[in-house]
């Protein structure tokens, strides 16, 4: 299923979606397999599979750590395509890397290979909406959805023209800060962004991510009326914890059955 | 302010980003018209900064290169003993201007650092600089002169801690509290508006090299050369002469002889995306980005700023690197031939000055901006002599 028709059908039906991110790492090449249909048991909408990257400026120490770690194993591009191929069969998969290693591989040629190993979404996490034109023309010529970032502090006017831009979800983060734990900064009450994007693009589901830990900050979240949340960090801490493909999907399940708290 | 240079620059940056550099853009565009801020500008430049910096003949140097005339400008005398001062002056007045009461800097050679931390001290901001662990070995005198100046350094443990995982940990906190800090980016690189900004700054070293060479020997240079680290010195020293025909010379560092890729971005790097803007990008084939390696921790960066790429891919500017045992020795010519300890940084100028020199008749005149002062690279230099 694509990513797209499955986070659309799920708001359709008010029910949260959960996507999580998996950073590809050549040394977790074996247990792929089992950790996606761990999700998909859990009840997981969606993976991100990420791509590491030198220098992950959006990402707080838990993923900047694992992108370090990524590289010194040696993963590279074709570790990518292998990971997606297996995960694309599991569950509609979007792929999240930073620009530069999109750039240097060619950006048509980077997305027609991506979409030609399963993936149905891309996200690029250092991607302003001003340099996004040429990302989202190639994406749209191999029918992948590129996914706009919004965040807290932009302009309602321009978190309009992002919700308008993105295809397959909108991905509003949830707090100033990167990546993992909770924001420094003062929290955020996300409902009017919510809210306004939802205006802006009715058919396009909103998805809260960087912060989501566990089953309350999710309820937390969904009271925003988003349709759903990414799970990054924690989802990280949870794989490199726990050997067993069961405690994956405890873990999962855990988030994936939470409902908004009001 | 132009946006793009050819087809690099840009802002790629996380969205969280986009106000503060909008707010920034538009903060520059009114300041820079408003002669309430340019009086002030003027004026610190003067009283706290030392401006106008002399421009000088070097005349055993030029005996030494044995063909044009080389002259030097002196931003080592500049207050700090940087040009830093000119750029971290400019963007502290635009911080109160936007009333955010706190700074946070990157610095590889300390003098940006440095900078920031006396800035912030003048203006009665409070100053986080980030800096990485090896840069703070290596530059240990200017650790203690930022703390001594009430910043809070602090370390960055991560990558090959240098200027790259400083730049990156402190967008990272910029990204955090982006409300209430400037982000006081240190060279003409990162998203837009810096490297204009920067560029903007920083055009006073030209400007002032157009009155004083028309002054000293009634013309213009013939070309003018500058280090190249993000390339700000360099810009600055450009800018203002980009319609003349004076030629401008860029110098890299080339790193130990015989390493791969030393720091010389535009030399030996490709196009890519790295710290928010599209330049040359010193980068492996997946476009993770390379370990760089130089004497100089100021110039040991696998970026450049846009402008420098834009000016390399139209042949308006040429770009060469310096090796690292040139530029130690190009530091001892400069103290015996004229008495003065050049930081190693526009030590790789100065060795591709007199290079330049040997190349061109006796009438001709080389300008070369003289970035810095030496004293803190004294440690690096005696135990390179042993
Ligand atoms: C004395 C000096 N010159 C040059 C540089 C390189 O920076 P840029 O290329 O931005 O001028 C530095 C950076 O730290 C420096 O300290």
């Amino acid at each position: 299923m694509r990513l797209d028709d499955a986070l659309r059908d799920a708001r359709a039906a008010h029910r949260p979606s959960l996507v999580l991110y998996l950073l590809v790492d050549r040394a977790r090449r074996a247990r792929v397999s089992g950790i996606a249909r761990a999700a998909r048991d859990g009840g997981a909408a969606a993976i991100e599979l990420g791509f590491p990257f030198s220098e992950p400026i959006a990402d707080g120490p838990e993923l900047a750590a694992a992108h370090a770690r990524s590289l010194a194993h040696g993963t590279g591009w074709p570790d990518l395509l292998d990971t997606l191929r297996v995960v694309s069969r599991i569950l509609p998969t979007a792929v999240m890397t930073y620009a530069n290693p999109l750039v240097r591989r060619g950006l048509d040629r980077a997305i027609d290979e991506i979409s030609g190993a399963g993936a149905t979404g891309l996200i690029v996490p250092d991607l302003s909406l001003e340099e996004s034109p040429p990302y989202r023309a190639a994406a749209r010529a191999h029918a992948v959805c590129l996914v706009l970032l919004a965040a807290p502090g932009i302009s309602t006017e321009r978190l309009s023209r992002i919700a308008r831009a993105s295809r397959g979800f909108l991905y509003l983060v949830g707090h100033y800060g990167t990546t993992g734990g909770a924001a420094r900064g003062a929290t955020v009450d996300l409902r009017p962004s919510v809210a306004e994007a939802h205006a802006a693009a009715p058919q396009l589901p909103v998805l809260i991510g960087f912060g989501v830990r566990d089953a309350i900050s999710a309820r937390r979240t969904l009271a925003t009326g988003a349709d759903g949340v990414v799970v990054g960090s924690a989802f990280e801490r949870c794989i490199n914890r726990t050997a067993t493909t069961s405690s994956v999907a405890r873990f999962v399940r855990s988030i994936a059955a939470a409902r908004a708290s009001t | 302010m132009p946006r793009r240079f050819g087809p690099y620059g840009g802002a790629y940056v996380p969205e969280t980003l986009v106000p503060a550099l909008e707010e920034l853009d538009r903060a520059w565009r009114s300041a820079r018209r408003d002669p309430e801020f340019r009086g002030e500008l003027g004026r610190l430049q003067r009283t706290l900064g030392g401006r106008p910096t002399p421009l000088y003949f070097a005349k055993r140097l030029t005996r030494r290169g044995r063909g044009a005339e080389i002259w030097l400008k002196r931003e080592d005398l500049l207050h700090g003993g940087a040009h830093k001062f000119n750029n971290a002056l400019g963007q502290g007045l635009l911080a109160v201007r936007m009333g955010k009461p706190r700074l946070i800097a990157e610095t590889g050679a300390g003098q940006h650092g440095v900078a920031t931390a006396m800035i912030g001290a003048a203006l009665g901001l409070e100053t986080e600089v980030y800096m990485g662990t090896v840069d703070m070995a290596r530059q240990r005198p200017n650790v203690e002169r930022m703390r001594l100046l009430g910043a809070r350094v602090i370390p960055v443990r991560e990558g090959s801690r240098t200027l790259k995982d400083a730049i990156n940990a402190a967008l990272r906190d910029w990204i955090t509290n982006v409300r209430t800090t400037h982000y006081l980016l240190g060279s003409a690189v990162g998203p837009h508006p810096f490297p204009t900004l920067v560029a903007e700054l920083q055009s006073v070293i030209g400007r002032e090299i157009r009155r004083q060479s028309r002054r000293a020997f009634g013309r213009l240079p013939d070309v003018v050369v500058a280090c190249v680290g993000g390339g700000s010195n360099a810009i600055g020293t450009f800018h203002p002469l980009r319609s003349t025909s004076v030629e401008f010379l860029g110098v890299e560092a080339g790193g130990p002889k015989g390493h791969r890729v030393g720091a010389a971005s535009l030399e030996r790097g490709l196009p890519g995306v790295l710290h928010g803007s599209y330049s040359y990008v010193l980068q492996d084939r997946n476009g993770q980005v390379a370990a760089t390696e130089s004497i100089s921790a100021g110039l040991d960066y696998p970026g450049v700023g846009p402008e420098h790429a834009y000016l390399k891919d139209t042949g308006r500017a040429r770009y060469v690197a310096v090796h690292d045992e040139e530029a130690l020795a190009a530091f001892h010519w400069l103290a015996e031939d004229e008495g003065i300890l050049p930081a190693l940084e526009p030590a790789h100028a100065i060795f591709a000055a007199v290079r330049e020199a040997r190349r061109r008749p006796a009438k001709e005149r080389i300008v070369v901006t003289l970035s810095g002062r030496g004293d803190k690279d004294l440690e690096v230099v005696i135990r390179a002599a042993r």
